[in-house]
C-alpha cells in the first residue's frame, strides 16, 4: 500500500514538472526576438562602424590602408604628407605600360 | 647594342641609304599606298599612334607619325614567296621546316608592339603568333647577300626572308625604333596577290576611287 502511494506520488511529481516545463517553453516562444540590446554599450560593440567589415571594429579606414584592403579605401583615408600613391593603388589599377606588357621573347621568321 | 649587329657595316649602310633615296616604287603600288594613307588619315584608323605602310610590290617601308605625316621611307627585304597570307601554325615551326613557298609576308592591318626575339634583339612584332616582325637587316648568312639585296635599286632581289621585314639598320634606329619600337602602333602591309579591297575592305576601295578622281582633276 505504501509502495503504491509512493509510486503515485513520483508519477504525479514528474507529470507536474513536465507540464511546468512545457508551459515555460511556450511562454518563451511567445516573446518575439528584439534587435535592441538592453545594454547599449555591449550592443554597439558588435556593430561595424563606418561600414567596416565585421571583425575590424576599432580600426579606422586609414589603418586599413596597410595593405589588406582595397586601394580605394587606402587612397581616401591614408593621404599623408608624402604625397605619393601607395603601391596597393598601383596594383589595383595596372598601367598599360608598353614595357609591362611586352610579350615573351620568341624566335621570329628572320 | 646595335653595334653588334652585322648589318651595320658602313659601306653597306651607305649603299642602303642611297638605295632608299632612289628606287621609286611602281606606279600601281604608289596608288595603293596613297589610297591607304588617305583612308587612314581620313578615318583615324591608326588610333592616334605612329604607323607604317609596307609596300611589298615596291619593297619599301614608309613610316608616319601619329598625325599621318610621313617621316621617311627605306627599302626592305621581304618573305621569299609571294602571297598575302601566312600558313596556319607557321609561327610554331622551326625555320628549317618552312618550305620556300611558305615564306610569305602576310598582308593586312597589324597592331604592332615592341618586343624581343630569342637572341635578345629589340624588334617590332607585326604578327606575334605568326612570328612576323620588323627588324634590322641580318647578314648572318653570307650566302643570302641580304645587304647587297638591300642596296640594289631593283625590287626583284628583295625577296629573301622567311616572312619578316628587314630594314636598313640605320633607318631602323633613326625612325622605326623611336616610333614603333618603343610603343604600340599600326603596320599596314599592302597586298601583292589580292586586291586592296579584299584585304582592307571596300571602304578603302571607295576611298581609292575618290582619291584617284581628285588626282585626275
Amino acid at each position: 500500500m505504501t509502495s503504491i502511494s509512493l509510486s503515485s506520488a513520483l508519477k504525479a511529481s514528474a507529470a507536474a514538472l513536465a507540464i511546468a516545463g512545457a508551459a515555460g517553453f511556450a511562454i518563451a516562444q511567445g516573446n518575439p526576438p528584439t534587435t535592441s540590446s538592453p545594454n547599449p554599450a555591449t550592443g554597439a560593440g558588435q556593430q561595424a562602424q563606418g561600414n567596416t567589415p565585421m571583425g575590424t571594429t576599432g580600426t579606422t579606414p586609414a589603418a586599413q590602408g596597410s595593405g589588406t584592403t582595397s586601394s580605394d579605401s587606402a587612397a581616401s583615408g591614408s593621404t599623408s604628407g608624402s604625397g605619393t600613391m601607395s603601391s596597393s593603388t598601383d596594383t589595383s589599377m595596372p598601367r598599360r605600360s608598353d614595357t609591362d606588357t611586352m610579350r615573351t621573347a620568341r624566335a621570329d621568321r628572320n | 647594342m646595335s653595334a653588334n649587329l652585322p648589318g651595320l657595316a658602313p659601306g653597306f649602310l651607305a649603299l642602303a641609304v642611297a638605295a632608299a633615296l632612289a628606287g621609286p616604287a611602281p606606279a600601281r603600288a604608289q596608288g595603293e599606298l596613297q589610297s591607304l594613307v588617305h583612308w587612314v588619315r581620313a578615318t583615324g584608323d591608326n588610333q592616334g599612334t605612329s604607323f607604317a605602310v609596307i609596300d611589298k610590290k615596291g619593297a619599301r617601308v614608309h613610316v608616319f607619325d601619329a598625325a599621318g605625316k610621313e617621316q621617311g621611307s627605306a627599302p626592305i627585304l621581304l618573305g621569299l614567296a609571294r602571297g598575302d597570307d601566312s600558313v596556319p601554325g607557321i609561327g610554331e615551326r622551326p625555320m628549317a621546316q618552312i618550305r620556300p613557298e611558305e615564306r610569305t609576308t602576310p598582308a593586312g592591318r597589324f597592331a604592332t608592339e615592341p618586343g624581343r626575339n630569342l637572341q635578345g634583339e629589340d624588334i617590332v612584332w607585326i604578327d606575334y603568333d605568326a612570328a612576323v616582325s620588323m627588324h634590322r637587316v641580318r647578314a648572318t648568312n653570307p650566302a643570302e647577300r641580304r645587304l647587297e639585296r638591300l642596296a640594289t635599286p631593283g625590287v626583284e632581289d628583295n625577296r629573301i626572308s622567311y616572312g619578316c621585314i628587314n630594314v636598313p639598320a640605320a633607318f631602323y634606329d633613326t625612325l622605326v625604333k623611336p616610333t614603333l619600337g618603343t610603343r604600340r602602333g599600326v603596320v599596314y602591309v599592302l597586298p601583292e596577290t589580292r586586291s586592296l579591297a579584299a584585304v582592307f575592305g571596300s571602304r578603302i576601295a571607295d576611298s581609292s576611287s575618290s582619291a584617284g578622281a581628285s588626282r585626275r582633276r
